[in-house]
Formats: C-alpha cells, sequence, structure tokens
C-alpha cells in the first residue's frame, strides 16, 4: 500500500481508540460486579477439593444432566448479572467467588449466603417502591438487604403478572423479575434446610429427629393412619404434628435442585430432595432404602458444614452415591467435560487473544511494510489463528456435550459466526496478502464475541439445554442451519470488508493504491458470491427441512422471508453489477447494506413474535437500532465520498479540457 | 449517416419487438424485479405482524393484487408496489429469456446456465404447488379410523337427502370457488339435476357470524332472516378460524322460490329442506376430503424433556388400511407418511392437558402436492451450476493473480 494522509491517520487512530473502547466498556460491563466489595467478617473461602466435588455433582435441569457448576453458573447469571462476585473475608483478603463456591454458600451456608450482594438492581425505584432503603440508581443488594421487603415484593409481583407481559412498563417487568429471581434463590436457601438440625418430633423442645429417620419409620406411621382411619377416630396428635413438620422439609426441599437420579432406568426424571421425602413418608416411593439413603447421605453433608475436612469426606460419599447412579444410567459421562469447559471459559480467552490481535493489526498497518509492520503482521496471524484455535475447541466441546452440530439457537449463530467469519477473513488473506483481510479478522472476532457474552448475560439461560421436537434432526442442523448461518458470515464479512473499504478510501489510508482498492473489491464481490451460493442453499434446504416437517416448502414465515430477502439482496447486486448499473463504489455501498438485510434476517426476525421460528427473546432489541445506524451512517459516509470522488474526476477532466495558458 | 444504408442486422435490432425483447431478458429488468420482490418479501414480513398471514399473502401474492399499497404499524405507506405475483412471472420470464435464450453460449456460462434453469424449476414447482396443491387436516383418536381430511380454508355447500334411517348417503357438494365471488348483490343459481330443487346462493362473506336480530339490529341494512342477520367480521388473524356465510334461495321447479335463508361456517347445524315428505339438510362447512385409503391411530405418545414442558418427541403409530390390506407406519415429527401422492405430517395432538392413561388424538396435516419435490431436485441442479460458477471464478481470479505477479 501507498503511504497514506496524515490527518487520515489521526482520524483512523481515534476511530480505532473509540471501538476498544467500547469493547473495553462492554467487557467491564460483563464481568466487573458492581457496588463496593463487601466484608464478611466470618467468610471463609472453600477448599479446592470441595468446589471441584461440588461442581461436578450431576444435576437435571431444563431437561438434560448437567454439572451442578452450569446450573450455579447460570442461575447466578440471571440473579445478579455476572458469573462472579468479590468478597472480603475473614483474613482480610478479597476473594472473588465462583458460581459453585456461591451456590456452595447459598445451599450449606446461607446465614452468610444472604449477607452477598447477590441481587443486581438496574433500576433503584423497584427497592423504593417496597420500602428497601437505596443507593445508587443500579447497585448489587444482599437477600438481607431486600428482605424486610419481600412481601410486599411478592404481592407487587403478583399484580404485575397478571399485566400482559407486552404491556408491562419496564420498571413493572424488574418488579417480576426480582419477585421470580427471589423466589428462585430462595428455593436454593432452603433446599437444605430439612437436613441441618433435624426435624423437630414433638412439640415439646429440644425432641429432634433426622429426617432420615422419620421415614424410615413412615411405614408405622402411615399404618397408624391408616387404623385412625379404619376406627373412625382423629390421628393422633403427635403423629399429626409429625407429618405438618415432614410436609414442610418436603416442600422447602422441593425444588432448586433435582439431584437425585430415580433406580429404574425407564424413569427419566431426576427427583429433588423434597419429592424424595413426600413421596418415602406416603409409601409411593419404589425404592424407599434408596431414598432413605441418599437423604442420609444429604443430612451427613450440611451437619458437617463446620467441619472442612468432614464436610468434604461426607460431600465426596455423596457425589460418589450419586455420580455411581448416574454413571450406571449412562447419564454421567459428560460432566466432567461440560464442568471443565465453563471452568476454562474459551471464549474469555479467545476474545483476549483477538482483542490483543486487534492491537496488533493497527500498528501493523501503521507500520506498513517496514520490519515492525512484518513482525506484527505475523503476531496478528498468531493471536487471530490462535483465538480462533480456542474458539474451535470450545465450538467442539459444545458439540460433545450437546450430542449435536454447533447452532441450535441464536447463541450458538453469535459465536459460530465470529469464528467462521474469523476463518474465512484469514482465507482470503491466504488468497490476497494485502493485510486488510487479515486486520479485520480479529477486530471482527473481538465484537462477535463481544455480543455473543452481552446477549449469553441478557438471556441467562444454558443454551446447551435441549432442542424442541421439530428441531431434532442432526441431519438438517447440518445442512440447512450450518449452510445459512454461514451465509450469514459471508454477508457480514462482505459488509465489513466495505465498511473498511470507505473508510480507508475516505480517511485517505491507502495513499490512492488502485491495485489494493482492487483487491479489495474483488473480495467484496467474492464474498458477496459466497453469500449468494451459502443462502440460496441453505434457503432451498430449509424448505426441504419445512416440507418434511410442516408439509410446505415455503410457509412466508418471517425466517424464510429474511433468508430470501439475502438471497434476493446478493442477486440484484450481481445482476446490476453484470448490467453495469453499479461499479465500484455502488457493489461497496449496496454491499454494505447487505449487514442491515442479514441482521433483520439473522436477529429482527426474531423480535416480531410471529412465524414457527420465532425465538421469542426480546435481548438485543436496542442493539439492532445501533447496528443499523451505525451502518447507515456508513452508507452516508460512503455517498459523501462517492459523490466527492465524482466531482473531482469532473474537474479534473474540466482542466485537462482547458487549452493550455487559459 | 442516411437512413437508406442501415444494413438489415441494424434494423432488426432498432424494432419493437428486440427492443423489447432487450429489456426483457436485460440486466436492468431483473435488478428491478428483484429488487421489487425483496422489497414486498420486507414489507410482507412486517405486515403480517398485524394482518395475518393469510390476508397477507392475499394482499402481497395474489393474483388479483395487480397494485398494492403496504403498511407498517397499521400506517400506510404511500408507495404503490406492483402485486408479487406479476413480479414474479415477470422475473420468470426474465430469467427464461436472459438466463437461458439470450445468455451468450460457451464454457463460462454453463454454470450460470444451469443455475437458471434450477431457479426457473424451482419456481415452476411453486407454481403447480401454489395452483394445484390441496391440503387439510385429519384429527383421529386412538383407536379410530379416518379416511377423510377436513381443508383449511374452503368453505363449500354440502346438500344431501336424508333417508329413513337417517343416512345421507349422497352428498352433493358446491365447491368454495363457486362461492366466492357472490359478495353483495352478485347471485348464481345451481342447478342440482338429481334433487328437486336447485339452489340462488347470493350474499357470500368470507368471515361473518348470525346474529339475533333481537339482540343486535342490523347496522347497514343487513336482510334478516328468520330472526338472524349476518354480522361481516374483519378477516382472523389466523385465516383458518374463519367462518364463511352467505344468504341461499331454494329454487323449487314449478313452483315459488322459498323464503331467502342464512347458512353459515359458525352454525351448529344445517337448515332442513322438506319437499314432498322427502328431507334435505343444506349445510355450509369446510371442505371434506376423501382419502383413498383409512388411517386407524394405533397409539399416540408424546414425550418431553424431562422435568420439562419441552417437546422431545410426537409419535403416531398408525396402521393404513386398504383394499383389505393393512400396513403399519410411525409418523413423527421429521419423517411423515408418503403415500400414494398424500403425505401425512405429524401436526397436532390433543387434548390440551391430557395425563397418563387419558385417550390421546392426533392431528395430520395433509397434503396433495404433485410439486411435492421438485424444489429438492431443483436444489441440486442450482447448487451444481452456481458451485460450477464460482469456482471458475475463482480459479480464474487465483490463475490471474499469479499470472500479474511475475516479473
Amino acid at each position: 500500500m501507498k503511504s497514506s494522509s496524515l490527518p487520515g491517520r489521526i482520524v483512523a487512530a481515534v476511530l480505532a481508540l473509540s471501538g476498544l473502547a467500547a469493547v473495553f466498556y462492554n467487557l467491564v460491563v460483563d464481568n466487573m460486579p458492581k457496588g463496593e466489595v463487601r466484608e464478611i467478617k466470618e467468610y471463609e473461602v472453600w477448599p479446592d477439593e470441595i468446589i471441584e466435588l461440588a461442581s461436578t455433582l450431576p444435576v437435571q435441569n431444563g431437561g438434560r444432566i448437567k454439572p451442578l457448576s452450569t446450573q450455579a453458573g447460570f442461575t447466578m447469571l440471571g440473579i445478579h448479572g455476572a458469573r462472579s462476585m468479590k468478597v472480603i473475608g475473614k483474613d482480610g483478603e478479597e476473594h472473588k467467588l465462583s458460581p459453585t463456591e456461591w451456590m456452595l454458600d447459598t445451599l450449606f451456608r446461607p446465614e452468610l449466603a444472604v449477607q452477598l450482594p447477590t441481587f443486581r438492581i438496574d433500576n433503584s425505584n423497584v427497592l423504593k417502591s417496597i420500602g428497601v432503603e437505596v443507593r445508587g440508581r443500579r447497585d448489587r443488594y444482599s437477600y438481607k438487604e431486600i428482605e424486610p421487603g419481600i412481601e410486599k415484593l411478592i404481592e407487587l409481583a403478583k399484580t404485575y403478572e397478571k399485566i400482559d407481559s407486552k404491556k408491562r412498563d419496564p420498571e413493572q417487568q424488574q418488579v417480576v423479575d426480582l419477585g421470580y429471581n427471589i423466589r428462585n434463590y430462595e428455593s436454593y436457601l432452603s433446599y437444605f434446610s430439612f437436613a441441618r438440625f433435624g426435624q423437630q418430633i414433638s412439640k415439646e423442645a429440644g425432641q429432634q429427629l433426622d429426617l432420615s429417620r422419620v421415614m424410615e419409620m413412615a411405614p408405622r406411621i402411615m399404618s397408624d393412619i391408616r387404623a385412625a382411619q379404619a376406627e373412625g377416630r382423629p390421628v393422633d396428635a403427635p403423629v399429626r404434628f409429625l407429618l405438618e413438620k415432614v410436609l414442610d422439609a418436603s416442600n422447602f426441599g422441593k425444588f432448586g435442585l433435582f439431584m437425585l437420579p430415580p433406580v429404574e432406568s425407564e424413569d427419566r426424571i431426576w427427583r429433588s430432595a423434597g419429592n424424595v421425602i413426600m413421596d418415602t413418608v406416603t409409601g409411593e416411593m419404589k425404592d424407599p432404602a434408596t431414598a432413605i439413603g441418599d437423604i442420609k447421605a444429604m443430612e451427613a453433608v450440611a451437619q458437617s458444614v463446620g467441619d472442612k475436612k468432614q464436610f468434604q469426606e461426607k460431600l465426596g460419599e455423596l457425589h460418589e452415591r450419586l455420580s455411581k447412579r448416574a454413571d450406571n444410567r449412562g447419564e454421567y459421562s459428560r460432566i466432567g467435560l461440560e464442568s471443565a469447559y465453563y471452568e476454562k471459559n474459551w471464549f474469555l480467552y479467545a476474545l483476549v487473544l483477538f482483542l490483543m490481535g486487534s492491537l496488533s493489526a493497527f500498528g501493523m498497518w501503521t507500520m506498513g511494510g517496514s520490519k515492525a509492520g512484518k513482525v506484527l503482521s505475523w503476531a496478528t496471524v498468531g493471536l487471530t489463528a490462535v483465538g480462533l484455535g480456542y474458539c474451535v475447541v470450545a465450538i467442539t466441546k459444545r458439540c460433545i456435550i450437546m450430542e449435536r452440530p454447533p447452532v441450535g439457537n441464536l447463541y450458538d449463530t453469535i459465536i459460530f459466526i465470529g469464528s467462521t467469519v474469523v476463518a474465512i477473513s484469514l482465507l482470503i488473506e491466504w488468497m490476497t496478502k494485502r493485510g486488510f483481510a487479515l486486520g479485520l479478522a480479529p477486530m471482527l472476532g473481538t465484537l462477535l464475541i463481544v455480543l455473543a457474552r452481552r446477549y449469553e448475560l441478557g438471556d441467562a439461560k444454558d443454551h446447551m439445554d435441549p432442542l424442541v421436537a421439530v428441531l431434532r434432526s442432526n441431519y438438517w442442523l447440518t445442512t440447512h442451519v450450518i449452510t445459512i448461518t454461514l451465509g450469514y458470515s459471508a454477508g457480514l464479512l462482505c459488509a465489513m470488508l466495505s465498511c473498511f473499504y470507505l473508510l480507508v478510501r475516505g480517511l485517505g489510508l491507502d495513499g490512492g493504491d488502485k491495485d489494493f482498492r482492487r483487491s479489495l473489491t474483488r473480495s467484496v464481490y467474492g464474498m458477496v458470491c459466497l453469500c449468494l451460493l451459502l443462502s440460496l442453499v441453505g434457503t432451498v434446504l430449509g424448505g426441504i427441512w419445512a416440507n418434511d416437517s410442516w408439509g410446505r416448502f415455503w410457509g412466508w414465515d418471517p425466517k424464510e422471508n429474511g433468508a430470501l430477502l439475502i438471497v434476493l439482496w446478493t442477486l440484484a447486486i450481481l445482476h446490476a453489477r453484470l448490467g453495469g448499473y453499479i461499479r465500484e463504489w455502488g457493489l461497496h455501498l449496496a454491499s454494505v447494506f447487505t449487514a442491515c438485510i442479514v441482521a433483520f434476517s439473522w436477529w429482527h426476525v426474531n423480535f416480531l413474535g410471529v412465524g414457527l421460528h420465532n425465538y421469542g427473546f426480546t435481548a438485543g432489541k436496542s442493539t439492532i437500532w445501533v447496528f443499523y445506524g451505525v451502518m447507515a451512517m456508513f452508507l452516508m459516509f460512503g455517498a459523501i465520498l462517492r459523490y466527492l470522488d465524482v466531482h473531482a474526476k469532473a474537474l479534473r477532466s474540466q482542466v485537462k479540457e482547458m487549452p493550455a495558458g487559459a | 449517416m442516411d437512413d437508406s444504408t442501415t444494413s438489415p442486422a441494424q434494423t432488426a435490432k432498432n424494432c419493437w419487438w428486440r427492443r423489447a425483447y432487450d429489456v426483457l431478458s436485460g440486466f436492468g429488468l431483473a435488478t428491478v424485479l428483484l429488487l421489487l420482490l425483496g422489497l414486498l418479501t420486507w414489507f410482507a414480513t412486517l405486515e403480517q405482524v398485524q394482518l395475518g398471514l393469510y390476508p397477507t399473502l392475499r394482499k402481497y401474492f395474489d393474483w388479483r393484487s395487480v397494485v398494492l399499497l403496504p403498511e407498517l404499524n397499521g400506517k400506510m405507506v404511500p408507495l404503490p408496489l406492483p402485486g408479487g405475483y406479476y413480479v414474479s412471472a415477470l422475473l420468470l420470464l426474465n430469467m427464461t429469456l436472459g438466463g437461458l435464450v439470450h445468455i451468450r453460449k460457451g464454457w463460462k456460462q454453463v454454470g450460470v446456465m444451469i443455475s437458471h434453469f434450477g431457479i426457473i424449476f424451482m419456481l415452476l414447482g411453486g407454481g403447480v404447488a401454489h395452483h394445484f396443491s390441496e391440503r387439510g387436516n385429519m384429527a383421529v383418536g386412538e383407536g379410530e379410523i379416518s379416511n377423510t381430511a377436513e381443508d383449511y380454508f374452503e368453505y363449500v355447500v354440502e346438500v344431501a337427502e336424508v333417508n329413513e334411517e337417517g343416512l345421507t348417503p349422497k352428498i352433493h357438494v358446491i365447491r368454495g370457488n363457486y362461492l366466492t365471488d357472490l359478495e353483495g348483490s352478485a347471485r348464481r343459481v345451481f342447478n342440482l339435476p338429481e334433487l328437486p330443487f336447485d339452489l340462488e346462493i347470493t350474499g357470500y362473506f368470507r368471515n361473518a357470524a348470525p346474529v339475533s336480530a333481537n339482540e343486535r339490529a342490523p347496522d347497514k341494512k343487513q336482510p334478516v332472516v328468520d330472526g338472524y342477520w349476518l354480522l361481516e367480521k374483519p378477516d382472523e388473524i389466523n385465516a383458518e378460524a374463519n367462518t364463511a356465510a352467505c344468504h341461499v334461495r331454494i329454487l323449487h321447479r314449478g313452483a315459488e322460490p322459498s323464503a331467502p335463508f342464512l347458512l353459515a361456517g359458525a352454525s351448529f347445524h344445517p337448515f332442513t329442506v322438506r319437499h314432498e315428505g322427502r328431507v334435505f339438510t343444506v349445510d355450509m362447512r369446510k371442505r371434506l376430503w376423501p382419502m383413498p385409503f383409512d388411517v386407524r391411530l394405533d397409539e399416540f405418545t408424546a414425550e418431553f424433556h424431562p422435568g420439562t414442558s419441552r417437546p422431545e418427541v410426537f409419535v403416531s403409530e398408525v396402521t393404513r388400511m386398504e383394499n383389505g390390506g393393512e400396513a403399519k407406519v410411525t409418523i413423527e415429527m421429521n419423517a411423515p407418511m408418503r403415500y400414494e401422492g398424500l403425505t401425512f405430517f405429524q401436526a397436532s395432538y390433543g387434548p390440551p392437558g391430557a395425563g397418563p392413561g387419558d385417550k390421546m388424538y392426533s392431528v395430520f396435516e395433509v397434503v396433495h402436492n404433485p410439486a411435492d419435490k421438485w424444489p429438492e431436485w431443483s436444489l441440486y441442479v442450482v447448487a451444481f451450476g452456481l458451485t460450477f460458477h464460482f469456482l471458475q471464478k475463482l480459479a480464474a481470479h487465483l490463475g490471474g493473480g499469479k499470472r500479474k505477479s511475475k516479473p
């Protein structure tokens, strides 16, 4: 590339720094807990061995078996808005708590857990309305701080729940969400309450008995009840008292964790402690001995919480008992893999690598063809390739865990598109060797992974949960879904290459190098062709799938229409180019607009709330308009540039035509 | 240049049909049509949220819609657009002329020609499916047998004589396409030679319900018949929920016609006609579509992912019975039953909220589409053509780059 203009380079540097600042801000919003770090004087951190044991405990949640760490991670994300929180403990040091540690506190040390800043509040008016003292507009609060207003909160939430969710204002929605989060949190907080101190078996204080013992006595209790019923007399008061206590205990442990695998292989539903207690006492449990053993093991863990060594031992026994049974059912094999997947945080590392790659790319472009430039070029290649490797490993692990192809929901599409955009960019770089695709690769990777993290935070749902019946076809997920998603990647990439073209040309960064521009234009043309091929094939494959599932090839469903729009738009670009109606400028401007069409098809149609592909989510509703706005600015910028270019050419030709000496 | 020196070839080029041919086969028209189709698709996607799918399709892509004004969020957009049916037809013509006839023939264009051919075939398949396919649904309970499907949209008028056993051995059907144009004062007489009377039908409504004049007086002077009048309703967002209605008179041969009466899809009972001791029923209902074989639902299973209400599999075990023979078939999502040109898809089930041990029923979507597999075949053609063409281009690009890089 020829040398570029100084003002252009300054503007480019400002733009680049602004972009990086935006990414950094997003990361901070994403990961850093708000509010001051809480000091809890009695707080002691959990030993690593206990965390490891707890994180690989199998549980059934969202229709599949997963490690406790996954359930803890998404529960924490939903309530706390992040996967970690900081606390200053007994030793006076700051500790970063993982989801599993947070869950261990909630389950086994509720007196400490209620002091943790668990609840993310985005609008303090929600707390004001229930009479809770507030700090800033956005902050995090502990259960203890919200507790005085919980009764009022639940009452308000019930009122607002009756309003159609589309008609609720944001504050009403936040009250409903907080009410749900509180109830959800309480289900964990009280889960082991049956096991901590045993059950009071008579009205006189001090007479405690473990619930497992009560369960052992269930046949006798039931025969007493039956005898009383047969004789037409009321059930004895002590038995009635005991039953009330059992009912309370089972209700407290009824939700939250479904961690007890059934003994019968044909039974697919795992039980909570509360289910098992109630079913055993009422005589409905098929294998009461196992159920009593489970409850005993849980009691042993809960009662040894004061002694870490013993706690570890008892937790190990419970882990062994449950994981062995899960393994016998063939439901434990991927628990370790999944636990390690979330622990490794692959996409965060990929993000860091892409960010470093982006910085290196800026350096590479600034230094040009110098030795330093070449070194930075190789550094960019290395960082981007390793970042891509991280993404590929993570996606592969997800496929193994989910036992399906990589794309099955919107979150999957983001990470897949992020990875494929980077891979295709590197491929373009290999073919063109001009540096533009290489520089764009880590930047696009960064942006898309930030988007994935933001979406995950907003949605706070486990995206590895199983698919609904109609999507359960690995053949179609592999062919149609992947092809269409690759089409999105190509469409976005062609638009980003054109944005880059406009910036480089507008800011004079290419020094008027026509070969460079031609190479960029050819790449954009190639991407438009690839986008057409993939989108067309993907759309028709989707039609064939729809014909197999719903009996019609085309149903004018918004998602189908979105894919068709991409096909029609890319066809229009190619025909307009062949007809000579658009040339270099036209191709790039049209290519920038492709991003809007891809965004409409990929994201926007999901907000319409109609059609069979409707995912029914609202996360990212405002982001899409920001994206359209940015693309519109690029289009305006490009249109102005084209006007100036044409004007300048006209002037030059006028000057040439002027007679010498005029 | 003198006009007299113009060559015959130039004259041919300048003549109107040649210019028209150039326009019809040109890239300019292709670009405009593709953009128009894109615009129509985009507006239709947004408008279906408020208007519903079926009315939107009628507005944007039906042959009766020549020009239309789109709406966004219920507000009209002052941008007249041509109907999608004509845009698609013109695009088909443009593609045939430009992509197959006019195109320069050579190795470089082989891929493009193949893909154009594939898309033309696909669009033709769409046309055949649009005009000749039939679809309906068949609900059948466990242990029960059915041999009819009910059309989703088409309302028909059925006339039948009730015999002494209370049965209707022969039903005369007036198809929907003879009724839908009888809106307002338009009327049509239907001769029924096997019956002792004819029917005169008028005042057809796509969606209407009979209303008692005692409860609500007609607001637009609608005729009141037997104390009822027809209240026209806007199209339902879900078009399957529309209930058609019309006004009917019995034309007795050689006698005075009967007083008019109402027929409505929303009515629970047919109208009864007595003629010289014979009893007939006249009814308006969705068309029943007889199948060439019987289907018995042996068992229906709905499974959900454990501990959730997220569906995992819906399976209908059925027996297909024909000419005394039986065949066991499993119908589930993504695995329909295809037989004798008909396809049975797992569409729905019931009753809602059924528990273990409850008797279930399964609903199949039944489709007869002569172009069922055409899109699949065309896909192979298009994918091959495009891949061939783009690889050719890529090879030329890479080869060109290498040649240029040589000193």
